[in-house]
């Protein structure tokens, strides 16, 4: 069997796997709150969930919707597969991803792609789950550690230090293409600043417009090849 | 007994460890499978252990702030329901706004009123329900997105055309959404240009930053190719370390 019979095969069998595990959690999911119930004596109130859904949830779903079409292709099958289901996209399993496939040099919609980010996304949600294991394991004499007053600042900024970070790797690539969102951006959250509780919302203008300015510079280069 | 209680009772534990576990074992399958898938499309094994170990040292440190919030919700929903929701397809800045919405309906407010069973079992399926959404998709439609995305020949494909750029470009525009929104919140976060918000944020970015810039000196100048792995990680380290020396 040639490279590219094989590479069909698995990825053939890494939709079917990804479809059945996807649909399994799902029901385990959504089982679980009525397991829960049963075991407490009273199950959930259907008509107050769905006030809830209608308040917060449709929001949600828009969201999901969008970060579905931007980050599967970053992602690739096996990678989305897992990010989906094991979630933190945003600020653990895309920046990790990327992180991976950069260090080495796997280029977006090859099968190195697809095989490195599903290595990085399966590992780094085993990760987060032994993290998370040992920490509710070891939650008693941990707690005073995670809620001590001094190590607090440090915890609340875990998102800053890692899109600082992310900064200097991605800006140096490209620093005129990086100028543009970031001067937008900034006074865009200067000018409105309630948009700041909205920020995940607004990657997608701000990355719509880096990319955009990405395709422009692109063609000019192929036109002047 | 008390519902606090009741949420961290046995039975509870057995449901969503079991639920974790399965999830456990679905990464450890796809890991073993893309590693085979790898080895037979003749990639070198180091740049694969490459990409592992740098994915295990970056999420570390996420991974600890995502116990802070299993560790925020614990007060009022009980220890392992948060673990199995931030274990699984939860991420921390959804939960907590979910979990207080489906209070909200119930009449109750988190954390301030008492939980009853009633509400905890109807919060769990909203917080189910709300983000489920990804998941569908990409069982009814990764495979017919993908195939169209990335043609015929994959296997054969050893440059990413526009992809790469447009990859690049995303995550520049992805970070400067965040950037932008430290810049924005410092400077008009109490009111607009008052320059009276926090200014923490910006100086934990420009400090990983920085200390990004100086892994990435070595790396490249002194050769120290094995930094790359824990650059990342390190240069949160730092910017945690500066918003500890801030105390803010």
């Amino acid at each position: 069997m040639d490279k590219q019979q094989a590479y069909n095969t698995y990825m053939k069998n890494t939709h079917r796997l990804g479809r059945a595990v996807s649909l399994l959690t799902l029901a385990m999911l959504l089982g679980a709150p009525f397991l829960i119930g049963s075991l407490l004596g009273t199950m959930p109130d259907l008509a107050a969930a769905a006030r809830g859904f209608l308040s917060v949830g449709l929001v949600w779903t828009v969201s999901s919707v969008v970060e579905y079409l931007v980050y599967t292709p970053m992602l690739g099958a096996g990678g989305s597969y897992l990010a989906f289901i094991t979630g933190n996209l945003i600020n653990m399993k895309i920046p990790c991803a990327m992180n991976a496939r950069e260090l080495v040099d796997a280029k977006t919609g090859t099968a190195e792609n697809e095989v490195i980010s599903t290595l990085s996304i399966a590992t780094s949600s085993l990760v987060t789950i032994v993290v998370l294991a040992a920490g509710v394991a070891l939650m008693i004499p941990l707690r005073p550690v995670l809620e001590s007053p001094v190590l607090a600042p440090a915890f609340a900024n875990v998102v800053p230090a890692l899109f600082g970070a992310m900064a200097y790797k991605y800006y140096r690539k490209d620093v005129r293409l990086a100028l543009v969102p970031l001067c937008c951006m900034s006074l865009l959250f200067m000018l409105v600043p309630s948009l700041t509780s909205s920020t995940s919302f607004m990657i997608i203008p701000s990355g719509a417009l880096a990319i955009g300015l990405s395709w422009l510079k692109y063609r000019k280069g192929a036109k002047q090849a | 007994m008390s519902v606090l209680d009741q949420l961290n009772g046995t039975g509870i534990y057995l449901i969503c460890g079991g639920i974790v576990l399965f999830i456990a074992a679905v990464c450890v399958v796809f890991m073993v499978r893309a590693w085979k898938a790898g080895k037979a499309l003749g990639m070198d094994p180091v740049r694969m252990k490459r990409a592992i170990a740098s994915s295990a040292t970056f999420s570390v440190l996420p991974s600890v702030g995502i116990l802070l919030g299993v560790l925020a919700l614990s007060g009022s929903l009980g220890i392992p329901w948060p673990w199995l929701r931030l274990s699984v397809i939860g991420a921390l800045h959804y939960e907590t706004q979910v979990a207080d919405a489906a209070a909200e309906q119930l009449g109750i407010r988190l954390g301030m009123d008492p939980m009853t069973t009633q509400a905890f079992s109807t919060i769990a399926l909203l917080m189910s329900v709300c983000i489920m959404w990804g998941m569908v998709l990409a069982t009814l439609f990764n495979r017919k997105y993908l195939n169209r995305l990335q043609g015929k020949d994959p296997a054969a494909k050893k440059s990413g055309g526009f992809g790469d750029f447009a990859m690049v470009a995303m995550f520049i525009g992805m970070v400067s959404a965040y950037l932008g929104s430290y810049l924005g919140g410092f400077v008009s976060g109490k009111g607009r240009f008052t320059f009276a918000g926090s200014w923490t944020p910006l100086l934990v970015a420009a400090v990983a930053a920085l200390a990004m810039a100086g892994f990435t000196w070595l790396a490249e100048k002194k050769h120290w190719d094995w930094l790359d792995n824990f650059s990342i990680a390190g240069s949160m380290l730092l910017g945690m370390l500066a918003a500890v020396l801030a105390g803010q």
